[in-house]
């Protein structure tokens, strides 16, 4: 759940900083260079274009001797167009609003290119046949004139030669509908005339209609191209650019100042969103404080009832003890006790014994020796001491105090066990044998397992573990405990705990205790470790022993492992580091003796 | 009388017309319909010499057997001097090789004007399969093989070997391609001896005749397109049409460009014979002949015809410094 409130959290916040920076560079997108250079290029464009109209009209007047100069702007025309389209899209794309002006101005523009390269063409034949026509036509009437024609017939070819001649100059000049009618008319006649002549003076004359016919086809080719070319509207096409250039840097602009403003609006939007993280960042620090320092109260009463805990636990599993204990005690005191009256019994022959013997020795040793006293003593003696070596008085009063002892023995044994229990030094860690644990918790459940339940040894070899033994002997006691509850005295199968003792890995050992009891069933499996959980009846459990147990091993590293089946009885594994990693809570060491103290 | 007065009027006519023309003579000394080429022009001298370098390249070639310079030998006024060029494997051309000098004077590219720049102007032979019948995919992988050119191409493209660098190197040499020096820019540039007295006379008939309608300029042409056959129909007369001959025609598809050609250059024409675009003219003479029937439409004498050829001898200009005139020429000449 953290995760993904983490994943939407980096999303919101790229989302956020993209849409920064996305504002931040529209708002940056105006380039003033760019559209300067836009504008100037057009300037450029205009320039050229009317330099270029001047030329062509120079070429016209013949005051340009060559075509160099109507040529020269070609190249750069088209370089400016390239730079135009370049520069536009790179500002405002390629579907920009300036493509339909550009388009139409390309397209104009090349109108024009063409018509002047026509032009072109057309001037020069025109120059040429209108430059040759009077030649041709001074040369014609020449040769007619040295002619053998008649002179009428000179006459009349002069005549339409003069007519063709000056009326096709006139057009040249004014080109106009009427009069190339009348050339054509005149042509036709002097052609007409001139087919009835001689061969030589018939191909001057067709020379010079060919060239008349030249000037008029040419003359009325250019004055149409000149009147298309001064209509063309290139510096029209090139002021709607320029118009719809600075249209769009002025929409760019107020784009812009859109974006500026939506750029405020965001970045106090940002800041707004970022006080309040801050605030709210603030407050829960604040409440982390606050709950910190109840945690920390709660974690320090949780110990302590903990531990208070684990104390009643003990306590409580000594209470239980208690009586067991006491009837361990009690048995070979009464037994002692017994001995010593038996003892007590038979002292009276050996305390009279020793009466009369002292009486004997003093009455032997009397400086005046009373015969028959002696003898009587004597008797007393010999009578008393067959008595005692008969009745083997000694060897009984020996084997008395033989039992005397041996009945102190086992209540000694009793209160070292009972002091190996509970020892003060208890979360001291030693060395420890895990079998010796088990035997010493043995013996104190002498009392729980009587003579009811049959203990099977499978010990083998294990290392010495350093642990604390007095809690690790808690929990074989509680396990122990736990395993005779659930072989109840009444059922018709013999009880057996079996103990095992094995090596697990190269670091761990493995305790096993085994009952063929009743299993523990499958609902209350996951609770057995649970504090203050108990199947017992009330007062028999505190239900915290298995819940201790668990902690005791948790806190030496090792494991509890439960395999169970109903019916058929359980399994409590105690696997335990020989070497503790950690020391199991180095701070309960003075906490805990303290508590066992108060 | 009548007749008379018209003449009369007529010459009248001529002379208000000759007085828009008046600005010529009087201008004429310094304001020649032809101007001289430059000295010099300045160009990158790097990308000059890489231009240089694959202007000789024969791997512009699919089959590596041609070069630029194959069919525009140096050596030879920019030519080959065949009516058409040789492509690879021995394919024939359909059209004349024009001169490569003083090709960046001219206002478009080709006969038909197709390419408006030198670099536009490579693409075209190529690719063309009777020519060099390649691309640029396998002409850049070929020569970006070469490390040393490809260093080359380092030095002035920041990309190194593209098909665009190819052909701005080619053009930028081609722009240095220039035959400055002629003895009719000597004069031009006011040498007074530069010419003899008939090449002098040729030049005025060149002129007067008309020819300089449309050979003027830098480059005497180069500069529009004008119609083969305006006075008479060439091609009629020739026979045996081509695609060719449609002209500027192929490249616009209107019909009014149909026979329209770019009127090539007269510099150092008297070493690019033979002439016109099907080659068809193998001499000076012949070529002048032609341009007098179908351009100018009108007779001239076989002695203004010469002056003119004598005229025309006099652009051959210089290159690097030398004469472009081959010894055997000039005897032959002689």
């Amino acid at each position: 759940m953290n995760k993904s409130r983490l994943a939407i959290g980096v999303v919101v916040a790229t989302v956020l900083i993209g849409i920064f920076a996305l504002l931040v560079v529209k708002t940056r997108s105006v380039d003033f260079d760019k559209h300067n250079d836009i504008i100037s290029t057009l300037r450029q464009l205009k320039q050229v274009d009317a330099e270029w109209n001047v030329d062509v009209l120079k070429s016209k007047t013949g005051y340009n001797t060559n075509y160099d100069p109507v040529a020269s702007p070609l190249p750069l025309i088209e370089t400016l167009a390239i730079a135009l389209q370049d520069k536009t899209t790179e500002i405002w794309g390629e579907g920009s609003a300036l493509k339909g002006s550009l388009g139409q101005y390309r397209t104009v523009m090349e109108q024009k290119i063409n018509m002047i390269e026509r032009f072109k063409s057309q001037n020069s034949i025109l120059r040429n046949s209108s430059r040759f026509l009077p030649v041709a036509a001074a040369d014609t009437i020449e040769a007619v004139r040295a002619s053998k024609l008649a002179a009428t017939a000179k006459a009349e070819v002069e005549e339409s030669l003069g007519a063709v001649l000056t009326k096709t100059m006139t057009y040249n000049l004014t080109p106009d509908a009427a009069l190339k009618e009348q050339v054509e008319e005149r042509t036709a006649a002097l052609k007409a005339t001139g087919e009835k002549l001689e061969p030589e003076l018939r191909e001057r004359i067709d020379v010079f209609i060919a060239h008349s016919a030249t000037v008029l086809r040419q003359q009325e080719a250019g004055d149409k191209l000149l009147g298309q070319l001064a209509a063309l509207p290139t510096a029209k096409k090139i002021d709607e650019l320029t118009d719809a250039v600075q249209k769009q840097h002025e929409e760019s602009l107020v784009g812009q100042q859109i974006y500026r403003q939506l750029l405020l609006a965001f970045s106090v939007f940002l800041l707004a969103l970022l006080a309040y993280f801050g605030w709210r960042l603030a407050k829960s620090y604040r409440e982390l404080n606050v709950s910190n320092v109840e945690l920390n109260r709660a974690n320090a009463e949780l110990k302590e009832s903990h531990m208070a805990l684990v104390q009643s636990e003990k306590m409580s599993a000594l209470g239980q003890m208690v009586a067991g204990i006491a009837h361990e005690i009690n048995t070979p005191l009464a037994y002692v006790k017994g001995t010593l009256s038996v003892l007590a019994e038979q002292f009276s022959p050996l305390r009279e014994l020793a009466k009369h013997a002292y009486q004997f020795t003093r009455v032997v040793s009397a400086p005046n020796v009373d015969k028959q006293l002696v003898n009587r003593e004597w008797g007393h003696v010999t009578r008393l001491s067959a008595e005692v070596e008969e009745h083997k008085v000694m060897d009984e009063l020996g084997t008395l105090l033989k039992d005397g002892l041996h009945g102190i023995d086992e209540i000694s044994e009793i209160v070292l066990n009972l002091k190996n229990f509970s020892r003060l030094d208890r979360a001291k860690v030693t060395e420890f044998s895990v079998q010796d644990g088990l035997e010493s918790t043995l013996l104190l459940a002498k009392n729980l397992l009587k003579n009811s339940v049959q203990i099977v040894k499978e010990y083998v070899a294990v290392p010495k573990i350093s642990c604390s033994p007095s809690q690790i002997n808690q929990v074989f006691l509680n396990i122990i405990t736990n395993a005779v509850h659930a072989m109840p005295e009444s059922r018709k199968e013999s009880a057996v705990i079996t103990l095992r003792t094995s090596r697990e890995g190269d670091d761990m050992v493995r305790i096993e205790i085994q009952d063929n009891g009743a299993g523990i069933p499958k609902d209350v499996l996951p609770k057995i470790f649970d504090p203050f959980f108990t199947t017992k009846e009330i007062g028999k459990g505190t239900g915290m022993g298995l819940s201790i147990s668990y902690k005791i091993i948790q806190e030496h590293g090792g494991k509890i492992i439960v395999d169970t089946e109903e019916g058929m009885g359980t399994v409590f594994s105690i696997l335990l580091p020989v070497r503790t990693v950690q020391a199991p809570q180095q701070a309960n060491v003075s906490a805990e003796p303290e508590l066992l103290a108060a | 009388m009548t007749n008379r007065k018209n003449i009369v009027r007529a010459l009248i006519a001529v002379g208000s017309l000759a007085s828009l023309h008046a600005a010529s003579p009087v201008f004429a000394q310094s304001d020649e319909p032809i101007k001289p080429i430059p000295l010099e022009i300045k160009l990158d001298g790097k990308k000059v010499a890489l231009g240089e370098k694959l202007f000789h390249d024969k791997r512009l070639s699919k089959d590596n057997s041609i070069a630029c310079v194959s069919c525009h030998g140096l050596n030879t006024g920019g030519v080959d001097r065949q009516a058409v060029s040789t492509g690879i494997g021995g394919k024939k051309g359909n059209i004349n090789a024009p001169t490569v000098f003083n090709s960046g004077f001219n206002f478009r590219q080709f006969w038909d004007g197709r390419a408006t720049s030198l670099e536009e102007q490579a693409v075209g032979p190529v690719h063309n399969p009777l020519e060099m019948g390649s691309n640029w995919q396998e002409v850049v992988a070929k020569l970006g093989k070469d490390e040393a050119l490809a260093a080359q191409f380092k030095q002035s493209y920041a990309d190194g070997v593209q098909s665009k660098n190819i052909q701005d190197a080619l053009a930028v040499f081609e722009r240095s391609l220039i035959t400055p020096n002629a003895r009719f820019d000597k004069y031009l540039r006011g040498d007074k001896t530069a010419l003899t007295a008939d090449e002098h006379k040729g030049y005025q008939l060149f002129k007067s005749y008309g020819c300089v309608a449309c050979h003027q300029g830098v480059n005497a042409g180069g500069n529009m397109f004008q119609l083969f056959g305006v006075m008479g129909d060439y091609f009629a007369k020739r026979g045996n049409v081509t695609e060719a001959d449609n002209g500027r025609y192929n490249a616009t598809k209107n019909e009014a460009d149909k026979h329209m050609f770019k009127v090539p250059s007269l510099r150092n024409v008297a070493l690019t014979a033979p002439y016109f675009h099907d080659g068809s003219a193998k001499t000076l003479s012949d070529a002048v002949d032609v341009m007098f029937r179908y351009q100018l439409g009108r007779p001239a004498s076989q002695a203004d015809k010469d002056l003119i050829v004598k005229f025309l001898h006099t652009l051959t200009g210089e290159y690097k410094g030398k004469s472009l005139e081959a010894p055997q020429v000039t005897a032959q000449l002689k």
